[in-house]
Formats: C-alpha cells, structure tokens, sequence
C-alpha cells in the first residue's frame, strides 16, 4: 500500500517501512523547516517513519518518502516509566 | 489573586489600554509572524496576565503554540529568538500542526534544548503542559531523566491507571491512582529539598516526600521522555502550551493556570 491509497482511518495505523540504507539517509535530516525525520523501529524491528513524517516532507532531497511501502504500525511495547 | 482582572488593571493603569503591545508580547509576534487580531490580542494579553501575576521573571521557556505552524510554534515567548540557546523548539518524526496546537503521533515529539542541568537547581524548578487529550496510557507529556529515571517529567496516567511525577527527583508515587481525566494543565513543582507536588488546572493534586537530585544533563522533551539520550514513551495527542521555568507557590500556580486558561479560551481551544 502507498500514501496516496491510505484511508483516514487507515492513517492512525500505518507507517512508511524503510531499508537500512534509506534509514542511515534521512536520520537527522530535516523533512520540512524545523522538522526533522526520526526514524525507529516496530516490534519485528524493521526501520520505520510515521504517516505525517510522509505526507509533511518538502525537502526535496528526500521526497522519495512519499513513495515508500506502508506497514500496519505494531509498535515496541513502550517501557514501564522504570524499566 | 485569581481572575481575568489583572490585564484589564494594567491596562487601565497605563491608561486606558488604547496604546501599543506589551515589547514582550511585541517580540514574540514579531518573531513568530503572528499576523491574527486575535492571537495577537491573546499573546498580548496572556504577557500582561504573568507579569501582573510576578510569574513572569520566574519563567524560562513559555511555549505558546500558537500561528498554527511549525515556524511559529517553535518560538519561546520568553525569548523569541530562533536559536537554541533562546530554548527555541525543534520537531521530530510525526508532528502536526494546527490552531489546536502541536499533534503528536507514532515517533513524534519537540526538542525545547532547555537542560535542567544548567538551567535549574536541586530546589527550584517547574514544568508543564497543556494537554488537549483524555488518554491512558504509558506516555510522557514531557521529560528529562538520568539513568536513574531522575529528572523532570509527568506521565499523567499511565495503563495501569497510576500516575507518575518528578521535579528533579526520582520519578514517584507510582502506586496511586488520582487523575480521572489527563486533559488540561499538569504541573510538576519541587516545593522544596524533600517535597515535589503535582498540579492540574492550577490545583495542588499530589505531593510527595522525595529528596532532590541534581539535575539531569538531558535535554526536555516535550510529547515524549528523554530517557538519558534515548527518546521513549512517546504520546499520541495533542498539546497547546508548554512551560519550564522556577518554583511556584500554590498562590502563584493557581494564577499562572488562570491565565493560561484565559489564553486558551480566546483561542478557543480551551479543556
């Protein structure tokens, strides 16, 4: 599934799936002014970024996001406030 | 003193409020182009309201949100300036803007490069934000922690139902269930040496007895915790203000919720 195929339902739980390479890429690289791509990992630790990090991206060096493959988000559990 | 009041006495004292902006509030709008009568007029209005109330000086990062974008909404009103030095914001992975405020989603949250470290001590600082979303889960609304999960952050109710605070303290009270809605003002505060205490709408809800530390070298994160480096516990929703600055008192807390709250009704964006 791409970007422009997404339902507004569908966009609360998917995110753009990327390759080690395009994550290594666009790590601390502005997406759009003040903004910056923060790429992480799901639960099956594949390299992700959210929906809006997509839709949002104006530098043009790195509008090839727009384009990547979307997964259903199945998030890391998120850490206990003391673990 | 509580009320919208304090404005309107200002202003009367300088008479009549027919002249120009507060140079604070003058600053800010010059900076974040902020271009709305009314946004304008709340800005303005939300700086007389502080400095009336002498919360003013006590406050080192005020985050607004207000423009709709993320050249606006990055801007400290306390410094407008577009450095990090000023504590202006930067944005990370899923961030919306809009005249709500900040959304943040998946991995997203803002970088405020405030260091309690350097900016706060063992026994004066504070630290909050405005949240727009009724929700449970294990997230941070804000946070700089240590290794030692020592530092400042609120997470407002996690799944369990329990609620966690620190200013500058071990992360505590974690057994205890007392918030029933995360909407609204929440308000870290280290009272003293040994007592942190927690707000909400400008209302003492919790203290707890917990020695101070010394501040963590992390810098607060906003919509998410900054776990010593690595960024955790991110929230999915919606925040309208931000703020790190000293200690309140419980008068000064009640007031400072009181003109917050007025902001956000001009902007119609009120919980």
């Amino acid at each position: 599934m791409k970007l422009t195929q997404l339902t507004t339902k569908q966009r609360l739980t998917y995110v753009g799936l990327l390759t080690e390479l395009q994550k290594d890429e666009i790590v601390g690289q502005l997406y759009a002014p003040d903004s910056y791509f923060n790429p992480i990992q799901d639960i099956n630790d594949n390299w992700i970024i959210s929906v809006e990090e997509m839709e949002q991206c104006v530098n043009p060096d790195y509008l090839w996001v727009k384009d990547l493959d979307l997964i259903p988000y199945e998030p890391k559990p998120t850490p206990p406030p003391f673990e | 003193m509580n009320g919208y009041g304090n404005s309107v006495f200002l202003r009367t004292a300088l008479g009549g409020g027919g002249g120009g902006l507060d140079p604070d509030a003058q600053a800010f709008i010059t900076a974040a182009a902020i271009t709305d009568p009314t946004q304008q007029a709340a800005i303005n209005t939300l700086v007389v309201d502080l400095k009336g109330y002498s919360v003013w000086t006590k406050m080192e990062a005020l985050y607004p949100m207000v423009g709709g974008t993320a050249s606006q909404h990055k801007f400290n009103l306390k410094n407008p300036l577009d450095t990090d030095g000023a504590f202006r914001m930067t944005f990370h992975g899923g961030v919306t803007h809009s005249s709500n405020g900040i959304t943040f989603a998946t991995n997203g949250y803002a970088d405020t490069k405030w260091l309690p470290s350097a900016n706060s001590t063992t026994s004066n600082v504070s630290g909050g934000a405005y949240s727009r979303t009724n929700l449970t889960a294990d997230y941070a609304l804000f946070g700089s922690l240590n290794l030692a999960f020592e530092g400042l952050c609120v997470f407002p109710k996690i799944a369990a139902g329990n609620t966690f605070f620190s200013a500058n303290n071990n992360l505590t009270d974690g057994n205890a269930n007392f918030v029933t809605d995360t909407r609204g003002l929440f308000h870290v505060n280290r009272d003293s040496l040994t007592v942190t205490r927690l707000f909400r709408n400008g209302t003492s809800i919790r203290t707890a007895t917990v020695g101070s530390i010394t501040p963590p070298a992390f810098a607060v994160f906003l919509g998410a915790r900054n776990y010593a480096g690595t960024t955790q516990s991110y929230f999915n929703g919606n925040l309208a203000f931000g703020f790190l600055g000293d200690t309140l008192t419980l008068t000064e807390a009640g007031n400072f919720y009181t003109a917050v709250q007025a902001f956000q009704t001009t902007l119609s964006r009120q919980v």
